[in-house]
């Protein structure tokens, strides 16, 4: 009887590189995946076509008969972000007013992301795959690092189809694409400043999600209370007219939440039974 | 080298002690039977030998290696309770995640050949969620088998499975441990299905291993019995309880005495009282009486 046994030690490249290829996956074959990305796509087009429509219009309160005029949306770039102020009457928005346009903008992927890391690792817990996966994946860090550049990928993807739809918004409602004082840059850098904030919020809602393991529920309300309260920073953090600077901090941000709290969702599922 | 070894292994969960001290060895090319009651802590050791549960105390050492080892849970194939499958994908699409997560090179050949040795290959596109109870069972150990596990952990695998899927069950088993290298744990409470294949038991109670054997000591232990019909059974059973201390009457209305004695023996004595004997023979108790007798003498 041959008794020799071969045990071969996987590299932590081969053994992540085979965990996101797992993940990416499922991630593209899941309707929920689709399902965000197209409304990632169709509310920005929604929401400014119809402020678009809905401009000036006015509303009057019935009991105290004051009269409310909504304003649409001046610039397509509302739906990014507020245009920093130049003098227009617009301007007293760019600390992140509460009009329709400043709460229902690209921000709102942040919370979006949520669902899907939520719904995506509470799964892997309720169908009995983390038994599987745990079973011979021995390294829980691996798992860590795996669901977060998937949320990570997916939050990126949903930002940039909301940039996508509300360009093609503002193309439909025919508004403005005029920058003012800013110029392509400043929303390239926004945008890449908004790609590395997410990661501070998937870091979160893996976080959240592990902790809940199989009651999404618990998952869902855990991660959008906690992203709630980063919500309102967001518009601060990253501004229409970001630099290079606000693209470092969002990085730096990234970079040490997903190492923070990675850390602790990997303690998290080590201490605790994953089935 | 043993393919497992525990030793002083506890677990608790808050102030209950769901393992406590339990030692336990499986020889490499074992298939090894672990039988317990409901509650008794197999599927706690189980989930602890995966790595799915914090330990309390004790170590686990799997192929000489401490079980926390990446390269050797590289090399078990798991079923404990139901398959982790997602419900929405196919079984093929499963199958596929699985041998990803195993970075089986050719995976595709891989997950034929599996599904082929569980003869799920025309169900392979079926959706998990529309499976049979059966069928779910025989995908869960299709992915056990995958990626050449060294060391198979099933629980309750029989759960469901028809006649066909038994027997296949066990040509897998017994297919699996013929190199000597891989071992399989097995627990169920179809006693008389793992006999069949087990070459080890390990019986464990209130999470403390009661007796490690194997199939030959079993059989060596288990006591002889005989076996016997009569004309006039209500008769011969009260003259055989007055004489013997454990006469029962089986399913089959066999009467059996369990003392040591011959059948020459009891044919005199009921003869004497005017009973004849229509048939008889004598046997070996198996599994199910043997792990019965067990847990009665512990209660």
């Amino acid at each position: 009887m041959g008794n020799a046994v071969k045990l071969e030690n996987v590299s932590f490249g081969r053994r992540l590189a085979s965990m996101l290829k797992v993940d990416f996956r499922r991630m593209l074959r899941s309707k929920l995946f689709y399902i965000l990305i197209a409304c990632a796509l169709v509310i920005p087009i929604l929401i400014t076509v119809m402020m678009t429509m809905m401009d000036g219009s006015v509303s009057v309160d019935p009991q105290t008969g004051v009269e409310t005029v909504l304003e649409g949306p001046e610039n397509a770039w509302q739906s990014i972000g507020t245009l920093p102020a130049d003098g227009s009457e617009n301007g007293g928005a760019a600390m992140g007013g509460m009009d329709v346009m400043s709460m229902c903008n690209i921000n709102m992927m942040f919370l979006l992301a949520a669902v899907f890391i939520c719904l995506f690792i509470s799964e892997d817990f309720r169908s009995g795959y983390a038994k599987n996966l745990f079973t011979i994946r021995a390294r829980r860090g691996d798992y860590v690092v795996s669901k977060t550049l998937a949320g990570f990928v997916c939050g990126a993807l949903m930002l940039i189809v909301y940039l996508i739809g509300a360009m093609l918004g503002g193309a439909i409602s025919g508004l403005s694409f005029a920058l003012g004082s800013l110029n392509a840059g400043n929303i390239v850098m926004c945008m890449i400043a908004k790609v590395f904030l997410m990661l501070v919020f998937v870091s979160i809602f893996v976080l959240v999600s592990v902790g809940a393991k199989q009651k999404a529920w618990l998952a869902l309300c855990g991660s959008l209370g906690a992203g709630m309260l980063l919500f309102m920073m967001v518009s601060l953090i990253t501004p229409l007219g970001s630099t290079l600077f606000h693209v470092v901090l969002c990085l730096a941000g990234g970079v040490l939440f997903a190492v923070g709290l990675g850390a602790v969702s990997k303690r998290v599922l080590e201490k605790t039974s994953v089935v | 080298m043993n393919a497992v070894e525990i030793k002083n292994l506890s677990k608790n969960f808050g102030a209950k002690q769901a393992v406590c001290g339990l030692n336990m060895t499986v020889p490499m090319g074992a298939v090894y039977g672990f039988i317990g009651e409901n509650g008794s802590g197999k599927s706690t050791t189980e989930k602890m030998i995966c790595g799915l549960i914090p330990v309390s105390g004790g170590s686990i050492k799997l192929y000489g290696k401490d079980y926390t080892d990446g390269a050797v849970r590289a090399r078990i194939g798991v079923l404990i309770e139901a398959p982790g499958c997602f419900p929405g994908l196919s079984v093929w699409d499963n199958m596929m995640l699985q041998a990803g997560n195993l970075s089986i090179p050719d995976a595709e050949k891989e997950v034929v050949k599996v599904l082929k040795l569980v003869r799920m290959e025309g169900a392979a596109g079926n959706k998990y969620k529309n499976c049979s109870l059966g069928m779910k069972q025989r995908v869960g150990i299709a992915m056990a088998l995958l990626g050449d596990p060294l060391l198979l952990v099933l629980d309750e695998p029989l759960n469901g499975l028809d006649a066909d899927g038994m027997r296949i069950m066990r040509e897998v088993l017994t297919d699996v441990v013929k190199d000597g290298t891989r071992s399989v744990i097995v627990s169920s409470h179809l006693l008389g299905e793992l006999q069949k294949v087990a070459t080890h038991y390990g019986i464990i109670r209130h999470g403390k291993m009661i007796r490690e054997m194997t199939a030959d000591e079993l059989d060596a232990g288990c006591r002889t019995y005989v076996a016997l019909r009569t004309g006039e059974m209500n008769k011969s059973k009260m003259l055989l309880g007055c004489r013997y201390s454990r006469v029962e009457e089986d399913e089959a209305g066999f009467l059996r005495v369990y003392d040591r004695t011959t059948p020459e023996e009891i044919v005199t004595y009921l003869y004497e009282n005017g009973i004849c004997v229509t048939e008889m023979r004598t046997d070996k108790i198996g599994l199910e009486e043997y792990y019965i007798d067990l847990m009665k003498e512990g209660k």
